[in-house]
């Protein structure tokens, strides 16, 4: 049978770094290949030149046999190769119709667009892939999931052949998962090819008949699903055995720092009418304080009226080490000793333009200053304990954020937050996007700052790194607390069924 | 090493700013040797007062549009401003003038020390005012300030009839201003503003890569919502911001009300904002925000202002004539580069499709165009002047036509 897609040989450099460097490997027709490996391996770059994204490389890339050099998404499209982004491409203000055929808009016999039509079409698509939205909302009013569905529904559209999905679960609810799953095996019914990319492993293993290790821009193997094991794919992922982590036992909580009693937050104009509804919670010294839950359930809401950067239309008190506060502004937060980190990193935490140094001093300047300047060797002097602390990979202190991986974003950022000595870290979805050897020293580094009496609240997507890392875990479920388990008692199972107990779901 | 708009503090001589200090000294050598009067090498002292003084002038509001916009806003309305802090100038020697003086040649030291604060206060106002309208009422930067652009002026004109009315009981449109200071300031014009210039650079210059403030601006423009998450007050710096930018625009508008010994608020400084922002850009501002250097915009001040002066000293025409042509090209050719560096070559191609081929004869047409007008003011041209006018459009069309099919061949 003649691979649908093969690469040979193929290489791509930035400048300064080799992305890709002899990359040969095939796709079967019909098969759900995966492509695993760390953030930086080279995944999305290779992903980028399938798609027609990237049209600058070295060796070649076969299509049903036959060499192809695509010039754009829109030559790739033709040959039945369509991406589902990690960020999706969506028009928000248009309706959920008009982006499936946007660019290939239906018409009428005058030339005017046929909206009924596109709807109709639309309606169909989306049935098929359990997605139960009105054609005529628009994408920017969709749930993340369902926003997903969209993009593959316009994929579906174009007959695309080739399906490339990159890391589709990032922002799902374990529900939304379930139904991607569904809709994988029922394009591959139809014979879609599906190149899967993602570090989850339950998900790699679920879905794939074979997987494809990248390391450093070069493929170390690809293998059939039942031969191999995840504790393999992970070695070879990350070229080494990751320690297990269990760093329980010795952990000792300290005095209550934090103290929440009755906390609500208004969500005015939305049928709920709260996005939080009485959360009470207590906050020790030395202890991880966990919040699971699905999208939606209030986690960041929660970490932000804390911090101060929500709406202050919050009733209820907060008590902070036994005094009410009530911050209007994160800078008051700060001044108290509480930091956070946020969820979206790109959108929330970095300066794009700022370097590395800038980046992490940014909370604590006033201490680089020299008689009213900002003095570059203090500034560098003060940012090298937490790059250090957090183990920064960087070419230096006065490389471009924007050059480094994910993973070594987020501990700048960690890194910044360290800097202002905080009492308490509120972490939310740290790991959200990153490999698997950054994610291993995170932990290790949440666990020391933990017994060095730092308090922390940790949000996550991933309730693993919840039960790994958590002392105590409360489950958030449409903005209530509906449940608290210490960490012995907690399984994943009770967890998602306190997060999804008190659902009663209404279709959107 | 990406963006020119790191600040670090210390001495990393960015390419861009490179780039427009080869792009002015070339300018320069050329201008001079094809000038048939090689005024610049004859009769420098000249064109140098001229190039600095505007230069100055443009400077001023440059590096006040430069903050701005490196904390991600935009002011539009320097030019009214310019005209209003003048208006607010002169009115205020009015009042202290003798009642009957309408030269405002008796105002003393404390009337005219009042004049120039209530000048310089004028400016702490509007940028009070701006920074409240956008972040209490929430109105972008780019409406804010074209409200007070149309706004500013118009009050500045009832300001100026509505007093001299009250003091000299006839309206007057225009204030004349022959106070000895002024005439002075006017007379030492190039030096003093030249001066002024080049302090206010290197404070702007400490403030943005040498205080925290500066960073924060850099922050705020690179990134608003993490600025604010990691607990800075985005709407203070906002307010020092969009003050900096009306204080360099009521500075401008002092040294413009003494150099033309008049404040006329209907038409001073009409358009100066829009200059502004183009040395702000021309000098690697860019206007997402968080990117741009004083040095950039000192220069890209000087750059336009000596390619202006170049383009009047080589066809012989006033400058205002082709200044706004000239600010324009530059800016879209200055930015074109900064996006051609970034880029990189990704195969983009120029003159791709029907509307490729639409923009080959637009193109051609107007340069056609330009250059039978430019050719009217070349003394060895005249009466040709229609025929080099085809002759440079045909060549223009040619040029890109090949260049359209070296493109297509490339790409197949």
């Amino acid at each position: 049978m003649t691979p649908i897609v093969a690469f040979r040989g193929v290489g791509k450099q930035f400048p300064g770094v080799v992305a890709l460097e002899g990359v040969s490997f095939e796709l079967m027709p019909g098969e759900c290949h995966a492509i695993c490996g760390e953030n930086g391996a080279g995944k999305s770059t290779l992903m980028k030149l399938l798609s027609g994204v990237l049209t600058d490389y070295e060796g070649e890339i076969l299509v049903r046999g036959e060499p192809v050099r695509f010039r754009g998404t829109r030559d790739a499209e033709a040959a039945g190769i369509a991406i589902i982004h990690q960020e999706l491409n969506l028009v928000e203000q248009l309706s959920a119709a008009a982006n499936i055929f946007l660019g290939r808009e239906r018409r009428t016999a005058v030339g005017l667009l046929d909206d009924a039509a596109m709807e109709r079409e639309a309606a169909t698509l989306l049935a098929e892939l359990e997605c139960p939205v009105d054609p005529r909302t628009p994408a920017g009013s969709l749930r993340v999931g369902d926003q997903q569905l969209l993009e593959i529904a316009k994929a579906v559209s174009l007959a695309s052949d080739v399906l490339i999905m990159d890391e589709p679960t990032s922002a799902l609810t374990d529900a939304e998962v379930a139904r991607l799953d569904r809709v994988i095996v029922r394009l591959r019914g139809r014979g879609v090819t599906i190149l899967y990319i993602s570090h989850k492993m339950d998900e790699v293993f679920r879905l794939a008949d074979r997987i494809t290790v990248l390391r450093d821009g070069r493929v170390v193997t690809t293998v059939d699903r039942s031969r191999t094991t995840p504790r393999e794919i992970t070695g070879w992922m990350v070229g080494r055995d990751i320690a297990s982590h269990d760093f329980h036992g010795s952990r000792t909580p300290g005095a209550t720092v934090l103290e929440l009693r009755g906390l609500t937050l208004p969500w005015p104009g939305h049928p709920r009418g709260y996005r939080l509804k009485n959360v009470s919670l207590e906050l020790r010294a030395g202890e991880v304080l966990g919040v699971a839950g699905l999208m939606g359930a209030g986690r960041t809401e929660l970490l932000e009226t804390i911090f101060g950067a929500a709406e202050p239309t919050w009733s209820g008190e907060i008590l902070l080490h036994g005094q009410a506060v009530r911050f209007a502004h994160p800078a008051e937060a700060c001044a108290a000793g509480i930091a956070m980190v946020t969820e979206d990193r790109k959108r929330l935490g970095l300066f794009p333009d700022l370097d590395v140094a800038a980046n992490v001093s940014l909370c604590s300047l006033n201490e680089a200053v020299r008689s009213g300047l900002l003095s570059r060797s203090r500034e560098e002097a003060l940012v090298a304990g937490p790059l250090r602390e957090t183990g920064v990979k960087t070419p230096g202190p006065h490389a471009a954020i924007t050059g480094l991986s994910g993973g070594n974003q987020q501990k700048c950022i960690i890194g910044r937050w360290l800097l202002v000595k905080p009492q308490i870290l509120l972490l939310d979805d740290p790991t959200r996007g990153i490999d698997v050897g950054a994610k291993a020293e995170l932990y290790t580094l949440i666990d020391r700052l933990c017994r060095d009496g730092l308090a922390v609240i940790l949000t996550s997507s991933e309730l693993p790194e919840l039960l790994t890392l958590a002392d105590r875990i409360i489950v958030l479920a449409e903005g209530r607390l509906t449940a608290e388990f210490p960490r012995a008692a907690a399984t994943e199972q009770k967890i998602m069924e306190a997060a999804t107990g008190a659902t009663t779901h209404a279709p959107a | 090493m990406n963006s020119p708009g790191n600040a670090g503090g210390g001495w990393r001589m960015p390419r861009h700013e490179l780039a427009i200090l080869a792009a002015t000294v070339a300018v320069f050598v050329v201008t001079g040797w094809l000038d048939p009067n090689h005024t610049y090498f004859a009769n420098w002292a000249e064109s140098r007062d001229i190039i600095l003084r505007n230069t100055a002038l443009l400077g001023i509001i440059a590096l006040g549009a430069s903050v701005v916009i490196i904390a991600g806003g935009i002011d539009l309305s320097a030019g009214s401003m310019v005209a209003f802090s003048a208006t607010t100038c002169a009115l205020v020697l009015t009042l202290c003038a003798a009642p009957d003086d309408r030269r405002l040649v008796t105002v003393g030291p404390a009337g005219i020390a009042a004049a120039v604060g209530a000048a310089l206060l004028s400016g702490l106002l509007v940028g009070t005012l701006h920074t409240w309208l956008i972040t209490a009422i929430r109105l972008p930067p780019f409406i804010a300030t074209l409200a007070t652009l149309v706004g500013l002026r118009s009050f500045a004109r009832a300001m100026c009839l509505f007093v001299t009315k009250e003091r000299w009981g006839s309206e007057s449109q225009q204030i004349n201003v022959n106070t000895p200071f002024f005439a002075w300031l006017k007379e030492h014009n190039v030096w003093i503003m030249t001066g002024t210039f080049l302090v206010l650079a290197v404070v702007t210059w400490l403030i943005l890569s040498r205080t925290v403030l500066g960073r924060h601006l850099y922050a705020l423009g690179g990134n608003e919502q993490a600025a604010r998450l990691s607990g800075i007050r985005t709407e203070n710096v906002k307010w020092f911001a969009y003050c900096f930018g009306s204080l360099t625009a009521a500075l401008a508008g002092i040294f413009l009300m003494a150099d033309s010994s008049v404040a006329q608020p209907g038409t001073l400084a009409r358009g100066y904002e829009l200059n502004a922002i183009a040395a702000a850009v021309v000098g690697g501002c860019s206007l997402q925000g968080g990117v741009g250097t004083v040095p950039g915009t000192v220069l890209g001040a000087l750059f336009l202002r000596l390619v202006i002066d170049a383009v009047s000293k080589l066809i012989k025409a006033s400058a205002d004539v082709y200044e706004g042509m000239i600010v324009g090209i530059i800016v879209a050719l200055a930015v074109t580069f900064t996006q051609v560096g970034r880029r990189g070559q990704s195969g983009h191609s120029l003159f791709s499709g029907a509307r490729g081929l639409a923009a080959i004869p637009t193109i051609a047409i107007f340069t056609a165009l330009l250059a039978t007008m430019a050719a009217g003011n070349v003394a060895a041209l005249q009466g040709r002047t229609g025929l080099f006018g085809i002759g440079v459009g045909g060549a223009t069309l040619l040029t890109l036509a090949v260049v359209r099919r070296l493109e297509s061949r490339h790409a197949s």
